[in-house]
């Protein structure tokens, strides 16, 4: 109960949050000097018009918050970013550097979001990736703003709670050890800069506004060079890079150079809103950087990475539309992104979170050792089984699919008939052998 | 749950420029679930000078499916029904984008209104008459614009007072005509309900 009063006055200081950004007329124009949080246009999530919350990066470039882009995926085919439509099928990982660097500019706005958005999670008991804790507090100490307002210490109190209310997510004890080893593999994954970021030493003062001093090189660096990031892209991994940094081998699908991450469908195209306020931020560094860059390219060889969309994937894009291919419509891997899987799908029978683990035969290959994308507590000792796809939705994936082109009036039922058989093959033509195909046969039975 | 903090967002949004864009968007009720736009139409069509109302529900999975559009207001278009008012236009229905806004479906339906597509028609009668007779059907569409779409020239007072003949009480009258934004057919739909 107590806890729940408390929720109850956090989201009160939502709600004068609320207000403060404009949205109602009615407030205190004191509590408004005090409190309000402005933030850049750059950081408006396209889908929720929030301050961006554990942001993704598309591989188009354009950025939303993680359950943004989870909500608008297609459970049954391709997913398109909002803004463009750029195609993709592969759910990314949070753009952990860019969720420390909103965090440090607006903590205020950034943890008002984290407070709705866990209030979300917990009542659909499906969360996103959760960071230490220890992080997150020193984070907050960091971000200590100097003005004295009486809100800003209403929200600080606020605090603890915050981490309470993660905390209350591993129930047991135990639990949350494991909680904290995997925020520990994900650390390993992740490029290094909340250290880099630690050390008040780097601060640079920018004669921007007062919370946008913190702001320093050191939080806007690239995995590989370390450098001020140059025309930043971000891998499906999270990882950011400058463009130029990133080896691009023909032939082969391009891999993080940090955590050796698949990234699937090409080169990404640069994320220009933090390209934009790198160099607004920074206009003499970005200029040296850029500088630097050219020289580069002209000694090496003028080799300038193309932005071409197919170049890696494109075989996987082929049957990926093949309507006779396995698609697990609704569930993803949870190594990838790859939504919905295509393929054999393997879920782990020891997790117990209702969202499940599942992985798709390319990953479960490579037995992943991270957690799982909505923070399952999935360790490498857990023994997977592999799932059968819904025959019923695949053939409802099917029909909308044709639906969708128009050229349904041209299919005889005959046709629809020998496609669920041909997907009955492909099933057992997959398989590992594992004693799956004859699962598919029996089904196959049944249905005929 | 319907996301009502984006829409709240998205009102205050548009309020911001409504004589940039003459677009404006209304609560309907006490819900931000309904909502009325309305878009003027556009010049150097015959839906010039009028006023037209758009009926908008929310659904639950918004932003991730589309609102629901239907004119209010009777409109003379190819892909607009004459009788239900019910708009076909690609954006409200599968190229649906978490992207777009209310703002920017009802700047489409307002472009759509300059650009008929005759050969994917929503009323199949007007789209006959477009490709057939060009002539007619803009006289037709001006004459509906004429008939329904223009802003009645009566004041507040004129049609709390018209509302007030009607027989309903003058207070009633005058807390639904502010509800819906001063429309007096829907003002009398709201106090006849």
């Amino acid at each position: 109960m107590a806890l729940q009063r408390k929720e109850n006055a956090c989201e009160d200081t939502n709600l004068a949050e609320n207000e403060q950004e404009g949205f109602s007329k009615s407030f205190d124009a004191n509590l408004a000097d005090n409190e309000q949080e402005e933030f850049s246009e750059s950081f408006v999530c396209c889908v929720c018009l929030d301050l961006l919350y554990k942001p993704i990066v598309l591989s188009c470039g354009h950025i939303s918050c993680f359950w943004c882009v989870h909500r608008s995926m297609s459970p049954l085919c391709e997913s398109h970013c909002p803004i463009c439509r750029y195609p993709y099928y592969h759910f990314p990982t949070i753009c952990w550097m860019l969720h420390f660097l909103l965090l440090k500019m607006y903590p205020i706005a950034y943890k008002r979001r984290e407070i709705q958005t866990l209030e979300v999670e917990k009542k659909d008991d499906c969360y996103s990736p959760q960071f230490d804790d220890d992080n997150l507090v020193s984070y907050v100490k960091f971000d200590h703003p100097s003005t004295s307002s009486s809100c800003y210490a209403g929200n600080l109190a606020s605090n603890p709670q915050n981490v309470g209310l993660s905390a209350s997510m591993g129930q047991s004890g135990s639990e949350t050890q494991k909680q904290h080893k995997g925020t520990i593999c994900l650390k390993d994954v992740f490029s290094g800069s909340p250290e880099a970021s630690g050390t008040p030493a780097q601060v640079k003062m920018m004669p921007q506004n007062d919370r946008q001093q913190k702001i320093s090189v050191a939080d806007v660096v690239c995995s590989a060079c370390k450098q001020l990031l140059f025309r930043p892209v971000v891998l499906n991994c999270g990882h950011v890079f400058c463009e130029s940094c990133i080896k691009n081998s023909a032939d082969e699908m391009l891999r993080c150079q940090i955590c050796q991450l698949p990234h699937p469908r090409g080169f990404p195209k640069v994320c220009l809103e933090l390209d934009h306020f790198i160099k607004e931020q920074f206009p003499q560094e970005y200029a040296k950087q850029r500088d630097a860059i050219q020289l580069r390219n002209i000694s090496d060889k003028p080799e300038t990475p193309s932005c071409s969309l197919n170049k890696g994937g494109g075989g996987k894009a082929a049957w990926w539309s093949d309507p006779q291919s396995n698609v697990h419509v609704g569930v993803g891997c949870d190594f990838c992104g790859m939504f919905p899987i295509v393929g054999d799908r393997y879920r782990c029978k020891d997790c117990k979170e209702k969202v499940g683990f599942d992985l798709c035969a390319d990953c479960y290959k490579i037995r992943s050792k991270i957690p799982g994308r909505f923070n399952q507590q999935h360790t490498p000792d857990h023994e997977f089984e592999v799932k059968q796809i819904n025959i019923m939705q695949n053939i409802m994936r099917l029909v909308t699919g044709q639906l969708r082109d128009g050229s349904i009036e041209n299919l005889p039922l005959e046709g629809i008939e020998f496609r669920l058989e041909d997907l009955d093959l492909v099933g057992d033509g997959d398989g590992d052998g594992d004693g799956d195909g004859e699962h598919t046969q029996n089904d196959s039975e049944g249905i005929d | 749950m319907i996301d009502f903090s984006r829409v709240q967002k998205e009102l205050v949004e548009c309020g911001k420029d409504v004589e940039g864009s003459g677009i404006k968007l209304n609560i309907k009720g006490d819900s931000l679930a309904r909502l009325i736009g309305s878009i003027p139409g556009p010049i150097g069509t015959p839906y010039e000078g009028g006023i037209f109302k758009i009926d908008i529900t929310i659904p639950d999975g918004y932003p991730f499916e589309p609102p629901k559009m239907q004119f209010t207001t009777k409109v003379w278009h190819p892909n607009i029904s004459s009788q239900s008012g019910a708009i076909c236009l690609d954006i409200l229905k599968d190229q649906w984008s978490p992207a777009l806004t209310l703002k920017t479906a009802l700047l489409s339906v307002q472009a759509l209104l300059s650009s008929p597509e005759p050969d994917d028609p929503q009323d199949a009668v007007v789209a006959q008459q477009y490709l057939k007779d060009y002539q007619t059907f803009v006289g037709t569409a001006r004459y509906w614009t004429e008939t329904f779409a223009k802003a009645s020239s009566l004041g507040i007072e004129d049609k709390v007072k018209k509302l007030a003949e009607m027989g309903f009480p003058e207070a009633q009258a005058r807390s639904a005509l502010d509800a819906v934004g001063g429309d007096e057919n829907l003002a009398l739909e709201r106090l006849c309900s």
